[in-house]
């Protein structure tokens, strides 16, 4: 009978970290402030796979940005525990070996706590949130509700423009690695969460000071895509 | 456990000096710490005069350049990229910035919080050093890539031969450079200009007909005396040249070198065939030169102190002179040389102190202040030896004025001995238990005083006379009229040859020291109290060396030596017979100054009492080895001194 429970009472118990989490959204983020003066959460997940629906996170990385700066102090770098033994589940520990593992819940708990009302930034950053949120969905998170800059839409919109046409552009050249490529960042610690996190940090800050001289100057200029 | 994140930081910054020289979990702290910041091409990352931030930088990727303004047109000094350390001032001094720093391209920079490296400096000398060296050449740079990185820890890994730091032992000689850029007398200062350009040289020796040299033009001279002056190109170099040239010879230390720079303030040392300037000019030495060459620097320091009235800063330059020691004794630079950089470097500051004293009071004393005074230093820092900031020992002597002058004179120099002696103390040096300070009045007296109060220790010589003659016969002139001091000294020698019975007194009192051995070798240590089971090395290693040192030269009416291992160095001069147990002597006092100063370092003390089982084997075993000439000379003070037949 669970899944009937399931669907009659879609209201899971909240925890009260997710509580915490959605009343700091009462504090509306002023759309008038400096994208210098903000706090970003800049972070990654690795998966096991890009099936939001059967995939599951494997590791998380996060560092927050201030202004031109990245702030080293404060990064996060997770493992989970998985019960499920998968050839990427394997592949990740291996990668990494005899890491530390945390429980979903921390995981979930710190990165909320982490993110509080801040604008949230990645590469593909919709489909890390994506898990993120079915990951929490069990803690009675029901959706992430912070400001969102994808790094790889705000490449195109700065090299292209904010009307450019889907069709015309050459998406492999928005990769990543393309982009740490063009942008002279060398690939480090690739495919690790925390050091695609520390690449997109990177890469957020060389696109923040061409989105200032484009006179970008407000989070609202910013995320009005 | 680091992350991804912070290992990336810490595997680049270990790749440049001072980093390298960090063990990992330090090198993990400062990871921890930093912030990678970006700046585009064009963008400024601080203005010259601007306060200091609370990090410096090291470059990650892209260039920055330093650079001053003159005259409307901006200079270069500093060129940085990937590895360099900069904006180092906010690190040392917390003072404002002497450049501007730019990005010439895009540039990537790890900023690291000055509080985490604060407490690293302190810790580990290595990397004070290596800030102190980047402090001394004036810049705030200190250049690396990879490859120096590795000379540099090639460098700092076996201190013991390296050549940076073999010179301060005094084993090595300097390289100078030569042959010299040289003028003759009755050449036109435009002549001997013609030469400098072409050498690209900032000065040239003046020589006479012998070769000889006779003075010496650098830029600064031909700023001043020239130009300023107004006069004309065709002026002769005898002029507007200094004169006359310091020399030394071919086989001059280092140690001897650098210390006769910075007593004198010497920018150029000329070195000749015979030492003297009767003799031909072989080579030159430049205080940059030496800068160069030891990668460090206490003529910064010097500088510095001499530059501020900032008491604050003075404290802190001192704290910054005590890492210096720290490194020194580390690497086994001679006492000789530590000492009397620390000697000058303490004399300075007083100097500091008395002129920042004058200043407040010369005004509301108009006569007083004209009377002639001078600051002596007694006991341990009345010889010079004084490398911790222990008990201060000192006292005033100024002129015997008229009576109508007494008391005013009286308060005055109180006034100036309070607060000097209160700059002291901020400076971190300790009051002496036994109140023997210049502020204590009976400490600052006019000198016909003085000469009563050596009087009568010198025809009284009960316990407290002796007592006071083993403090205040190791006194030192420090500041102010020396020939106050000078003629205190001719009166002592005067008494003592009149009162000859008090060198037996005096000679009993320097034995009255406990052995430092026990019948079985075992080290003598406390029996009760907070310092029990503890070794006392001043008490029963050092002072018996000091005293007898004293005694002897006093016996042989020598003055005018005052450190006790040079004291010895004089009297394996004086008698032949006993040389090698003199030269023991002064090699054993520097090691139980070596050692008590490092115990004092490591454990925030005076160092004075050693638990002997913290010190390693082998130390224990040099400890015990350097106790042998206490033993002899006792053995000779006995016998020379009849101390026998003599019953106090």
């Amino acid at each position: 009978m669970r899944w009937w429970k399931r669907f009659t009472s879609p209201v899971v118990p909240v925890k009260d970290f997710v509580a915490d989490y959605e009343r700091s959204f009462k504090f509306k983020l002023n759309k008038e402030r400096k994208i210098n003066d903000l706090t970003l959460l800049v972070l990654d997940t690795e998966t096991t796979g890009v099936d939001i629906k059967k995939d599951f996170i494997l590791s998380y990385g996060s560092i927050n940005v201030q202004g031109n700066s990245i702030l080293v102090g404060s990064s996060k770098e997770f493992y989970l525990k998985s019960k499920r033994l998968s050839k990427e589940t394997i592949k990740v520990h291996e990668l990494v070996p005899n890491q530390e593992t945390i429980s979903r819940e921390k995981l979930i708990r710190t990165f909320l706590e982490d993110a509080g009302n801040l604008p949230i930034v990645g590469h593909h950053i919709g489909f890390d949130l994506a898990l993120l949120e079915k990951a929490g969905r069990s803690f009675g998170l029901r959706k992430i509700k912070n400001p969102v800059i994808d790094t790889m839409e705000l490449g195109i919109r700065l090299e292209i423009g904010k009307h450019a046409d889907p069709n015309r552009i050459n998406f492999s050249e928005y990769s990543l690695d393309s982009m740490c490529i063009r942008y002279g960042i060398f690939p480090d610690d690739r495919h690790t969460a925390a050091g695609d996190a520390f690449l997109t940090a990177q890469l957020l800050i060389k696109l923040l000071k061409r989105a200032r001289e484009l006179g970008i100057l407000t989070i609202g200029e910013l995320l009005d895509n | 456990m680091a992350n991804v994140i912070v290992n990336r930081v810490k595997e680049f910054l270990k790749k440049y000096p001072p980093f390298n020289f960090l063990t990992d979990d330090l090198l993990e702290l400062v990871a921890r710490e930093v912030e990678l910041i970006y700046y585009e091409k064009g963008e400024y990352l601080f203005e010259k005069g601007e306060p200091a931030k609370k990090h410096f930088f090291v470059v990650r990727e892209g260039a920055i350049h330093l650079t001053e303004e003159l005259a409307g047109i901006s200079h270069t000094r500093e060129h940085c990229d990937e590895g360099d350390v900069f904006g180092v001032l906010a690190l040392l001094g917390k003072r404002p910035y002497i450049l501007t720093a730019q990005a010439v391209e895009d540039s990537l920079l790890y900023a690291i919080p000055v509080h985490v490296f604060d407490d690293i400096m302190q810790k580990n000398s290595r990397v004070s050093m290596y800030f102190a060296a980047g402090f001394a050449s004036g810049q705030v740079v200190v250049r690396t890539d990879l490859s120096q990185s590795q000379e540099a820890r090639k460098l700092f890994n076996s201190p013991a031969q390296d050549n940076g730091l073999m010179i301060f032992s005094g084993q090595s000689l300097v390289n100078y450079s030569y042959p010299v850029v040289s003028c003759q007398l009755g050449d036109t200062v435009a002549m001997a200009v013609k030469k400098m350009s072409s050498r690209g040289v900032g000065s040239i020796i003046v020589l006479d007909g012998d070769a000889f040299p006779k003075g010496i033009i650098t830029d600064k001279d031909l700023r001043n005396r020239l130009i300023a002056k107004g006069k004309p190109y065709e002026t002769k170099v005898e002029e507007i040249m200094s004169h006359p040239v310091r020399t030394t010879h071919t086989k001059a230390d280092f140690a001897h070198i650098y210390l006769t720079m910075i007593k004198h303030r010497l920018h150029h040392l000329l070195i000749t065939e015979d030492g003297t300037d009767q003799s031909e000019l072989v080579g030159i030495i430049s205080d940059h030169d030496i800068l160069l060459s030891q990668g460090n620097s206490p003529a910064v320091i010097i500088n510095a102190l001499q530059g501020t009235s900032d008491i604050k800063e003075i404290a802190k330059l001192r704290d910054q002179s005590e890492r210096l020691l720290g490194y020194y004794l580390e690497n086994e630079i001679s006492i000789d040389f530590v000492a009397g950089i620390i000697t000058e470097i303490n004399d300075i500051i007083v100097q500091r102190a008395i002129q920042l004293a004058k200043n407040k009071h010369d005004t509301s004393f108009k006569e007083a202040s004209k009377v002639k005074f001078c600051f002596v230093g007694l006991g341990s820092e009345g010889r010079g030896e004084q490398l911790l900031r222990t008990d201060l020992d000192n006292a005033i002597i100024y002129e015997d004025v008229p009576e109508s002058l007494s008391d005013q004179a009286a308060s005055y120099f109180h006034l100036i001995a309070r607060d000097v002696m209160d700059i002291l103390f901020a400076c971190g040096f300790q009051a002496c238990p036994g109140e023997m300070m210049a502020n204590n009045p009976q400490w600052c007296q006019p000198i016909s005083i003085w000469k009563r109060y050596f009087s009568d220790w010198i025809r009284q010589p009960d316990q407290e006379s002796l007592m006071m003659a083993t403090i205040f016969f190791d006194y030192r002139p420090v500041a102010g009229f020396h020939p106050l001091a000078n003629s205190l000294t001719e009166h002592i020698y005067s008494e003592i040859e009149k009162e000859k019975i008090f060198l037996n007194f005096f000679a009993k009192n320097a034995l009255l020291n406990p052995p430092p051995l026990g019948f079985f070798r075992n080290f003598i240590v406390e029996k009760s109290g907070e310092q029990r089971d503890k070794f006392d090395i001043k008490l029963r290693a050092m002072m018996p060396l000091a005293d007898a040192a004293r005694l002897l030269m006093l016996s042989h009416r020598v003055f005018g030596i005052n450190n006790t291992f040079k004291r010895f160095e004089k009297l394996a001069e004086l008698e032949p017979t006993n040389q090698e147990l003199y030269l023991d002597a002064g090699k054993a006092y520097e090691i139980f100054m070596r050692i008590r100063a490092l115990e004092g370092l490591k454990n925030q003390t005076s160092g004075r009492y050693i638990q002997p089982e913290s010190l390693g084997k082998l130390q224990r075993q040099l400890l015990k080895n350097a106790f042998f000439p206490i033993d002899e000379l006792q053995k000779i003070i006995r016998v020379r001194f009849q101390l026998d037949y003599f019953a106090s």
